[in-house]
């Protein structure tokens, strides 16, 4: 076994890493990606993990919900431990102020790999993207990195358990908020990426003709007031269609796969997003389906390409996580991970390609 | 004039993609996501200069 997991709803800081460092026994770590709940100190976390691992690099965030190999978890601290054989290389960024430019962490990763960011083989490597999730500034980060390098960039954004004060990044033993870890991994072994939402496309289109794009609001949709237009595409009113946001939301359809866009809450006649849109594009109203099943097909499928699966790192985002404990399948949602290594954590947006909602993105290892 | 978005787009994609149809999706998404949809626009497309100008800095970027 060379990808392991760990984790703790220990209270203590100090026994919830002594608990993990205890369940991954004498596993050379070589890599260590945790997510914990914002209950839990970040600094005083970020240090204790990493001195816990001296000879491991140690990367991860902040929550608003955990997940553990066949669990759904609040309150805590969840691991996975790569050795030398699961990952070949891997070097860890900080973007410690994510108002000024990612060129620094560029330029960290074309030195560390010997290799221009646009000749790596994203067959070969692959990112992951931590990010403040109340930054307001994941489709910045994604589109620069997707500017740079065809190696896909995975992750999620921060969260708190829905307080929405401060989200936290950890990275080599200290915590950060307004930042961005991004991490490049070599792995040993082959890898390949879920995209699940759970939604089909209904033969409605919306056309963004008008939008405050660094606000994540639309002002119009098909000439029309945004809000007036998504109601009338409802066939309800204005007034009720909030009761709608969660199971009709809008989405960038590309052959007939939604990234999907959330709408936060109606502001005059326009519409804020939990995601930006720009002007020109064409969006279609979605309508929800059953998270459990599409998240099983969507494994099954991944199990069925890579042959096997050695582990599992899901960015789950909050508001499917507030789905299913509105109808009491949480715990259904966590078995589904059983037979598989897994960490994750309830996000405040995923990234994978772009920055979306109500997705769950996952990185897989064979 | 018109047909140069298109022309531009396809060559985008091309050398970001160099054939493999995978990569060849993504850079798609990728465009849209910044507000340029390949499929609207056609050889009879008019050439928008901001769209031009957009597409020429990507081309420079990624080197």
């Amino acid at each position: 076994m060379n990808i392991k997991t760990a984790f703790s709803v220990k209270t203590d800081i100090q026994d919830a890493v002594q608990d993990i460092q205890t369940q991954l026994g004498d596993f050379k770590t070589k890599l260590l990606i945790f997510f914990a709940s914002s209950t839990i100190d970040p600094g005083e976390l970020a240090e204790r993990m990493e001195a816990a691992f001296p000879s491991a690099e140690t990367f991860g965030c902040s929550t608003a919900g955990e997940i553990v190999t066949g669990k759904m978890l609040t309150n805590s601290v969840v691991a996975m431990a790569f050795n030398r054989q699961a990952i070949k290389n891997s070097k860890v960024e900080v973007l410690d102020d994510l108002n000024k430019e990612s060129h620094r962490a560029f330029n960290a990763f074309e030195r560390h790999f010997d290799k221009p960011m646009s000749k790596m083989d994203p067959k070969q490597y692959v990112g992951i993207i931590l990010i403040d999730g109340l930054s307001g500034k994941e489709e910045l980060i994604m589109d620069r990195i997707g500017d740079f390098t065809n190696v896909n960039f995975i992750g999620g954004s921060a969260g708190d358990d829905l307080k929405f004060k401060e989200t936290y990044v950890y990275a080599n033993g200290k915590s950060y908020t307004n930042a961005a870890v991004l991490a490049i991994l070599e792995p040993s072994t082959e890898f390949s990426f879920v995209k699940t939402q759970s939604f089909r496309p209904l033969q409605k289109k919306l056309l963004v003709t008008k939008a405050n794009e660094s606000n994540r609001e639309i002002l119009e949709f098909n000439h029309k007031p945004a809000a007036q237009a998504y109601a009338e595409a409802l066939g309800t009113t204005v007034a009720d269609s909030p009761n709608h946001f969660m199971h009709n939301p809008v989405g960038i359809l590309f052959e007939g796969d939604p990234f999907v866009r959330s709408p936060q809450q109606i502001k005059g006649d326009s519409m804020l997003f939990y995601c930006g849109v720009k002007e020109g594009i064409e969006l279609t109203l979605l309508e929800s389906t059953d998270i459990i099943s599409d998240t099983k097909n969507a494994l099954e499928k991944a199990r069925s390409e890579l042959g096997s699966i050695s582990g599992i790192i899901n960015f789950n985002c909050i508001l499917r996580t507030l789905e299913l404990r509105e109808k009491g399948i949480s715990a259904a949602y966590g078995e589904l991970f059983t037979d598989y290594p897994t960490i994750g954590f309830s996000t405040y947006g995923e990234q994978f390609i772009g920055h979306m909602n109500q997705t769950a993105t996952m990185l897989v290892f064979r | 004039m018109a047909g140069k978005i298109k022309q531009m787009i396809d060559a985008f994609v091309n050398q970001r993609a160099q054939g493999n149809s995978v990569l060849e999706g993504v850079v798609k998404i990728k465009l849209i996501l910044k507000g340029i949809d390949p499929k609207i626009y056609t050889p009879e497309s008019a050439d928008d200069p901001a769209i031009i100008a957009k597409l020429e800095e990507l081309m420079k970027e990624f080197k």
